[in-house]
């Protein structure tokens, strides 16, 4: 039986000492005519297989997929292919004394995942420059959600004798993120305004400043944007907070805070993102995890789990889960979110990533993808016929191209797969492409899309 | 910032950083390169890089073991904590997901180069409808508290096209509930409002009729509940709650009791979620990833998220966005498609027999734990129990003043990770501490045996040491932890990653 270890004997042993004789008798809460009968056929599932039968119908499934190494691969929009050290999964996957973990609710038996924690929210602040980072989220999407309702709070908290809830989202924000963030809206009472990103891409400086009335309590930004153009982030703080707004920001690809000026130093109220990029396999786009951080004024109205120093009855240096009367199972239906998790797992990899790239070579990632960036740009738009949708602005991965539409089957065929066709997401019209760079793509990929476009 | 500990297997990465070292090289840049001030002229760029830790492989292996073998994990020690269950993760999950064609697999491929990924997950929600008895089912919600979420909108959604969203105010949760119901409720924007337990631990109904009214939403109840006891009158309940146009959703957290054995849909439930990571098996990985998919019945199913999974009469699948009702998107993409796939392999391991006897075992191991302790410890109720069972500190704080927290962390000392404390009955050291045991199906009589003794040989060192007990652990790595200064001052990043 799969996983069971009891014999026959145990079961019987088990059943004497409670003193029934069969474990149905167990079960006597349940009416009998809507338990599902033993041999009946109201539970559909498949026979039981073995490992050799699943292994072979799991090869099968994947026999009818085909994954980004069968590419020269430009596709990006919010998961990336970068490179995943051996680290993470040999530390992650293999070592089970993290994967089969519970939440650190024990610290003395969880000094090993309440460290990690420690470590990944000390790795976040000196990526972003905030004091405070949670242990993560499910994914940048819902912590964009997540830090839309806390920008709300804060607002409404700092003015309670105004009405405040209207939340703008600026400029071109990743699709399925301005979805989430518009499910969150709806379902909370929050009006939503969106303010579309202008004919440069970026956010439309007079039109955000007309969206900013006073019922405004907090502006979503994309940096780098859903078109990979870099926001002027500073200023359109600043508009926000002539507004008594908070801004927040959301990052879609980890790496470009390689290079790009920290959201604390630009202003930013509460910064969020996607972490696949660090650490983090693709799998179909999840499960990877959300980054959440902030000022240390701002952590008692913050979501999420969150770990702090502190020492043993010795003295000794020790780590705890801390700030819970934010969360769920003390503060109920006032708590700041519902959310438990914390993608531990996915946020132990972005750590390990981290460490296994260092400081020097987080900068050397980022430079990479850079150079790597503004080559592809020339060489494809060298080809008579593709242009930059938007042209001179500053990007770090990601850009737009304008071309023919309908090349993607042929370019298929020549196993390369093309940036995004942006009509599919409707963020553009038909033959607007989003090509994302990784460290991953290589000269030899990016000249061979550039015959094929031509 | 405390001192720099000397022995290594202490210090924090950040502390075995040194200038230059580092692991991972890149391949010699193969285009220009380009200086970056120039390339993102009229960007901001970083004034100093970022304050990563600097170190060598062997080192960083290192320091990731010996962090690993500070944690109790299922695959060292029994962990019997209740309301979670952790059972074993089989390894083969691990080992077929970490393939090219699930790590490299964009969510942005076209439908023809992920067919398998597609029909892995209508195969997969197939098997939950066939468990929760409902009709329709989404994968996407990232963990349970998600799905909670997801539920709750599309109630509030079909409210809302019924011409009810202005009427329908209040969310009704039993008091021993799990917290994310409230929470999820109230972020939701509906009132929770608190529904008492009978005293034998089941729904009051009459209690829950003088709260149900027009001004009614619905119900979040749990079944077995989380005193794990299972309902005996969930029909009833549904009636009620139906009887006013409301309805009826089920936290299926504690689904290792009944998968198979009864269908919620049966019962009157409208929605429910599962937790894939405490029911079928993907792992807990120190919190999460897990994930939490919803199945609903047919008059629900036009509110659920985007895109839902569909098969084509040529059999072959495809995404649907065509839903004009939809709450919309409550994450990105697909949902925690890594842990889709795990607990897929899992089911398919088990099949319909297996499911079944999972939940008898699991059934089976926590009745066995009740009878072999009521005698030593307070039984909160009694009675037949599900798949979990909650003792109390009555006995030993009455006796010895030893209380649930100081027993959990002994236990701590004998190899086993502790049981949940203080849920679900309310937080109180005077004698109702609350010690919530799950051992699930995967432990050997032996191992849950060995729980059993060490639980005893605790209730008699209450009454002849009871300061070891109260000053446990004392095997551990560190000692009792200050948990309150974490709180009251907390120190929640390493100052050498900050300038």
């Amino acid at each position: 039986m799969p996983f069971i270890q009891h014999t026959d004997e145990d079961r019987a042993a088990m059943l004497k000492a409670i003193g029934v004789k069969s474990i149905d008798d167990l079960y006597g809460d349940i009416p009998a005519d809507i338990r599902v009968k033993p041999d009946g056929d109201r539970v559909k599932l498949n026979p039981s297989m073995g490992e050799l039968e699943v292994t072979r119908h799991i090869q099968s499934l994947l026999k009818s997929t085909k994954n980004a190494n069968d590419y020269a691969f430009f596709r990006g929009a919010g998961i990336y292919n970068h490179h995943v050290s051996t680290l993470a999964d040999h530390i992650a996957l293999y070592d089970g004394n993290f994967i089969t973990a519970y939440t650190p609710y024990q610290p003395e038996c969880s000094q090993g995942t309440l460290t990690t924690v420690f470590e990944f929210q000390s790795c976040i602040t000196a990526l972003t420059g905030f004091e405070v980072s949670n242990a993560g989220m499910y994914d940048g999407a819902s912590a964009l959600a997540e830090a839309v309702m806390m920008g709300y709070r804060l607002t409404a908290d700092a003015f309670r004798k105004e009405t405040r809830e209207t939340v703008v989202l600026a400029g071109a924000i990743h699709p399925e993120y301005a979805a989430t963030v518009k499910t969150y809206c709806e379902t909370s009472g929050l009006k939503l305004v969106t303010v579309p990103a202008g004919k440069d891409g970026r956010v439309d400086a007079d039109k955000l400043k007309a969206a900013l009335t006073r019922e405004a309590s907090v502006v979503a930004i994309q940096s780098p944007n859903f078109y990979g153009v870099i926001e002027d982030v500073e200023s359109l703080v600043k508009s926000t907070h002539d507004n008594e707004a908070m801004l927040v920001q959301v990052i879609a690809e980890a790496v470009s805070l390689s290079v790009l000026q920290t959201p604390a130093e630009a202003g930013v109220d509460i910064c969020v993102g996607e972490g696949q990029s660090i650490g983090n396999h693709m799998f179909m786009g999840g499960p990877a995890f959300g980054f959440f951080a902030s000022r240390k004024d701002n952590v008692r109205k913050m979501p999420g789990r969150i770990v702090s120093e502190t020492t043993d009855r010795d003295g000794k240096r020790a780590y705890a889960l801390a700030l819970a009367t934010r969360e769920q199972h003390i503060r109920r239906e006032k708590a700041t979110s519902n959310i438990c998790t914390n993608q531990a797992l996915c946020a132990l990899r972005a750590l390990i990533q981290l460490a296994a790239w260092g400081k020097g070579g987080f900068v050397e990632l980022g430079r990479q993808v850079v150079s790597k960036t503004q080559y592809a740009i020339k060489t494809l738009t060298a080809v008579n016929g593709v242009e930059l949708a938007y042209p001179n602005q500053p990007v770090f991965n990601e850009f737009v191209i304008k071309t023919k539409p309908g090349l993607d089957k042929k370019l298929i065929q020549q196993g390369i797969m093309g940036g995004l066709p942006l009509d599919a997401v409707n963020m553009g019209s038909a033959g607007e492409y989003l090509v994302a760079i990784t460290e991953l793509t290589t000269k030899e990929d990016i000249d061979k899309y550039a015959a094929a476009l031509a | 910032m405390s001192n720099i500990p000397t022995n290594p297997a202490d210090r924090l990465l950040f502390e075995l950083s040194k200038p230059g070292r580092r692991c991972v090289t890149f391949p010699k840049l193969d285009v220009p390169e380009v200086d970056i001030a120039d390339a993102l002229k009229g960007a901001k760029l970083r004034k100093e890089p970022a304050r990563l830790p600097e170190i060598g492989e062997l080192d960083l292996v290192r320091h990731f073991k010996n962090l690993a073998d500070k944690n109790y994990s299922v695959d060292k020690n029994f962990y019997p904590l209740g309301s979670c269950t952790m059972k074993y993760n089989p390894k083969i999950n691990v080992t077929l997901l970490a393939q090219a064609g699930y790590t490299k697999a964009h969510p942005y491929l076209p439908e023809q180069d992920v067919q398998g990924h597609l029909e892995l997950m209508w195969n997969l929600e197939n098997y939950l409808r066939e468990v929760s008895g409902l009709d329709e089912v989404t994968l996407q919600p990232a963990a349970g508290a998600h799905g909670e979420l997801t539920g709750v909108m599309c109630i509030k959604a079909y409210f809302e096209a019924k011409g009810e969203g202005d009427q329908r105010t209040e969310f009704l949760i039993p008091s021993a509930a799990h917290g994310t119901n409230p929470a999820t409720a109230a972020m939701a924007g509906f009132k929770a409002v608190t529904l008492k337990e009978a005293a034998n631990g089941n729904i009051d109904i009459e209690e829950l009729k003088k709260k149900v009214g027009p001004q009614t939403a619905g119900m979040m109840i749990t079944n077995p509940s989380t005193l794990g006891i299972l309902e005996p009158k969930m029909r009833e309940i549904a009636e009620v709650l139906h009887g006013v146009g409301a309805q009826l959703y089920m936290d299926g957290a504690n689904m290792n009791a009944i998968s198979g054995i009864v269908q919620p849909g049966d019962y009157g439930i409208d929605v429910m979620h599962f937790n894939l990571h405490k029911t079928f098996s993907v792992p807990h990985g120190g919190g999460g990833p897990g994930a939490g998919p919803i199945a609903v019945r047919k008059h629900l199913a036009p509110f659920l998220p985007t895109p839902r999974i569909k098969k084509n009469g040529d059999g072959s699948f495809a995404y649907d966005y065509d839903r004009p009702d939809t709450v919309g998107k409550v994450r990105s993409f697909f949902g925690n498609f890594g842990a889709l796939v795990m607990a897929y392999i899992y089911m398919t391991q088990l099949g319909r027999e297996g499911v079944r006897r999972m939940s008898e075992n699991a059934v089976l191991g926590a009745n066995y734990i009740r009878v072999m302790l009521r005698d030593y410890y307070h039984v909160h109720h009694d009675r037949t129990n599900a798949h979990e069972v909650v003792f109390t500190d009555k006995k030993q704080d009455k006796e010895n003043g030893v209380h649930t927290l100081d027993i959990a962390k002994r236990l701590i000392d004998y190899g086993i990770h502790p049981m949940t404390v203080y849920f679900p009955l309310p937080q109180n050291t005077g004698g109702q501490g609350a010690m919530m045991v799950e051992p699930t199906e995967t432990e050997s009589k032996e191992s849950i045996d060995y729980f059993i003794d060490c639980m005893k040989k605790i209730a008699q060192e209450c009454k002849d040491n009871p300061d070891l007990v109260k000053s446990a652990p004392h095997t551990t790595p560190v000692k009792k932890v200050d948990e309150k200064t974490a709180s009251t001052n907390p120190q929640l990043y390493c100052s050498m990653c900050l300038g």
